[in-house]
């Protein structure tokens, strides 16, 4: 079973911004990470998928049902956690839960039911009789989650689940989202712009930018040619960089930064014998892959560095 | 969260068992159409919220009622007056006739009260993606809310006409009697009932679907029932009759007042309403007109909206 399948996928806005363009994509069930700067189209993919938004042209389907002629099936099995806030202030967390439940055609005692299971699945408990209001970011971001899973769904589609957490709140959605996939055997996305989350939860990554696909692969694919090692020094960075490639490394200086591609362990012994060699003042040495532009490009002397994803 | 793990304790073992997948019936689009309709018909009455937001329906459905309560002991004492009761009778105001401009002034409130809560909230706090990604269609979502807002509309309209019904009936020296007079009124007031819950209902729904803010939607409900009234009385009387007749079927407060009449036979209570002599028909196709077009409107409301 095909478990999302796009043939150019094109999403133009009014005014004439394109947020998806030609996207075709073919991805079996699993967790799936779908990484992308803000504005690249991961939301506008969600929503085609769901049916919340009609394609301008291309067609998509969610197993192997259409999302023009066959949304209304595919919905049933399907929970979707969108980016921002999306829960009235004055209801109460299981009355809203339950009350979902019953719009995905759960009958009402199973629909209660299941509302208090998923509430204590993603760790509310008492707290779940209380209204909505009152909650902190982290428990609304739970009620989100149990509001997706409610009506147990084949594939759950998640948008930026971690947005507003602190790290802890982060580590303990991370753990929840990929607890589902792998111990319930849901199919789930994660839409998100931090890769360094994605590749903790995920198996299979799909890269895209202003509306394409860059690349869609399993995620070791991705993580053993990612690697960018930034090496700060006070001064002589024209001089390291020099020496690196000299040595046979793929170097470029970036202000004080030199930064160096790493394939495998023979850059680390190299640079360190560079700087001694030098006998350059080191500030810092870290490996960068929080930076989806660091991730996507083939070659680190190519293109700019420092910015992240944004854009 | 921790899986099943048991955690020990001297009462004995809690068992948490974490998720589990759901196997049992999946009802689909026409539970979940069914489950909106009934959920916004309680929401109308403030049904499973706190008792604030009771007040409002409540009282007004209430005040509804009274007069017709009111007219009943009326009626009994009557009945106990033997033959001169019938002079009571025909003097008491109130009847089937005239409870429409009480209970129509009610049926307005309760739509300004209720109707920007039912249909405000869900844009307000974003939770229309939810509903539109769940088994049911975006025109299923207007129809369930529109259906929940005149059914409860209905309630709160027909309760004081049965009431006066029924105690007509019981308070006739023979009940057999007394329905037999009386039965012939059961027709009208249930069209005119579903006269007024379905425009009032239609126009509340679609000035609350396109008015999030609570307020200013509450503001437009009742000055859309209140204002058109009193222009078209302002132009009858100062300019022209002519005029006052084009534009009389845009107010929805003398639409019903000449469906009233008509369906009764009675006089209109609006002096403008009496005096522009428009057919019966033209009330009961504007009426018509009006409901089908504000539903319409409004589900296409939900057709256009972002998500």
């Amino acid at each position: 079973m095909s478990l999302i399948s796009t043939r150019d996928l094109t999403q133009r806005y009014p005014r004439g911004v394109t947020a998806l363009d030609g996207l075709t994509l073919e991805l079996e069930p699993g967790i799936i990470g779908l990484v992308g700067a803000n504005g690249a189209g991961k939301t506008t993919l969600i929503k085609i998928l769901l049916g919340l938004l009609e394609p301008t042209s291309g067609e998509a389907s969610v197993m192997d049902l259409d999302v023009r002629a066959q949304g209304t099936t595919i919905r049933q099995f399907v929970g979707y956690m969108p980016e921002y806030d999306c829960l009235p202030p004055d209801s109460s967390a299981t009355d809203f839960v339950t009350h979902m439940a019953r719009m995905s055609g759960l009958p009402s005692t199973a629909a209660r039911e299941r509302a208090a299971e998923v509430l204590r699945h993603v760790g509310l408990y008492e707290e779940r009789y209380r209204a909505i209001g009152g909650y902190s970011t982290g428990m609304k971001q739970r009620v989100k989650l149990a509001q997706a899973l409610v009506h147990d769904p084949r594939l759950l589609l998640l948008d930026e689940p971690t947005n507003g957490l602190d790290p802890a709140g982060r580590d303990e959605m991370l753990a929840l989202v990929r607890r589902t996939g792998t111990e319930f055997g849901i199919a789930v996305v994660v839409a998100s712009h931090l890769l360094g989350e994605i590749e903790r939860v995920c198996d299979y990554l799909v890269a895209i930018d202003a509306g394409r696909l860059i690349r869609a692969a399993p995620l070791g694919a991705f993580t053993e040619r990612t690697g960018v090692l930034a090496i700060e020094v006070e001064e002589g960075e024209v001089a390291l960089t020099a020496a690196l490639i000299a040595r046979g490394l793929h170097a470029v200086a970036d202000g004080r930064t030199v930064l160096v591609a790493v394939e495998d362990d023979r850059p680390y012994d190299i640079v360190r014998d560079a700087i001694v060699d030098l006998g350059l003042p080191l500030v810092r040495l870290e490996q960068r892959r929080q930076s989806l532009e660091d991730l996507f490009r083939d070659d680190v002397a190519t293109a700019p560095v420092g910015g992240g994803g944004d854009g | 969260m921790t899986g099943s793990t048991p955690a020990s304790g001297p009462g004995g073992s809690i068992y948490d068992l974490g998720y589990q997948s759901y196997d049992g019936p999946r009802l689909g689009r026409p539970s979940a159409v069914r489950a909106l309709f009934a959920q916004t018909v309680r929401a109308c009455f403030g049904i499973g919220r706190g008792g604030r937001a009771k007040i409002a329906p409540f009282g007004l459905a209430a005040l509804a009622i009274l007069p017709a309560i009111l007219a009943v002991g009326f009626s009994a004492l009557a009945a106990q007056a033997g033959s001169a009761g019938g002079a009571i009778e025909d003097a008491s105001p109130i009847r089937y006739e005239s409870y429409h401009g009480f209970v129509g002034i009610l049926i307005m409130l309760f739509c300004a009260a209720q109707a920007p809560e039912l249909f405000g909230r869900d844009q307000r706090y974003n939770v229309l993606p939810l509903y539109f990604s769940r088994a049911l269609t975006r025109t299923d979502y207007a129809i369930s809310k529109v259906g929940g807002l005149v059914v409860a509309l209905l309630v709160v309209e027909l309760s004081p006409y049965l009431i006066l019904f029924a105690g007509r009936v019981f308070v006739a020296p023979d009940p057999a009697i007394g329905l037999a007079d009386e039965i012939a009124a059961l027709p009208r007031f249930l069209l005119q009932g579903a006269l007024v819950a379905g425009l009032l209902g239609g126009l509340a729904s679609l000035i609350a679907a396109w008015t999030p803010r609570r307020a200013y939607a509450t503001a437009t409900i009742i000055a859309v029932f209140i204002i058109p009234p009193i222009i078209v009385g302002l132009i009858g009387n100062l300019a022209s009759q002519d005029l006052a007749r084009a534009i009389i079927l845009f107010s929805p407060a003398d639409v019903l007042d000449g469906t009233n009449a008509a369906t009764f036979g009675s006089i209109p209570d609006s002096p403008v309403v009496a005096s522009v002599d428009l057919p019966d028909w033209a009330y009961f196709a504007a009426a018509a007109v009006g409901m089908v077009g504000s539903v319409g409107l409004t589900i296409r409301r939900y057709l256009r909206i972002a998500t």
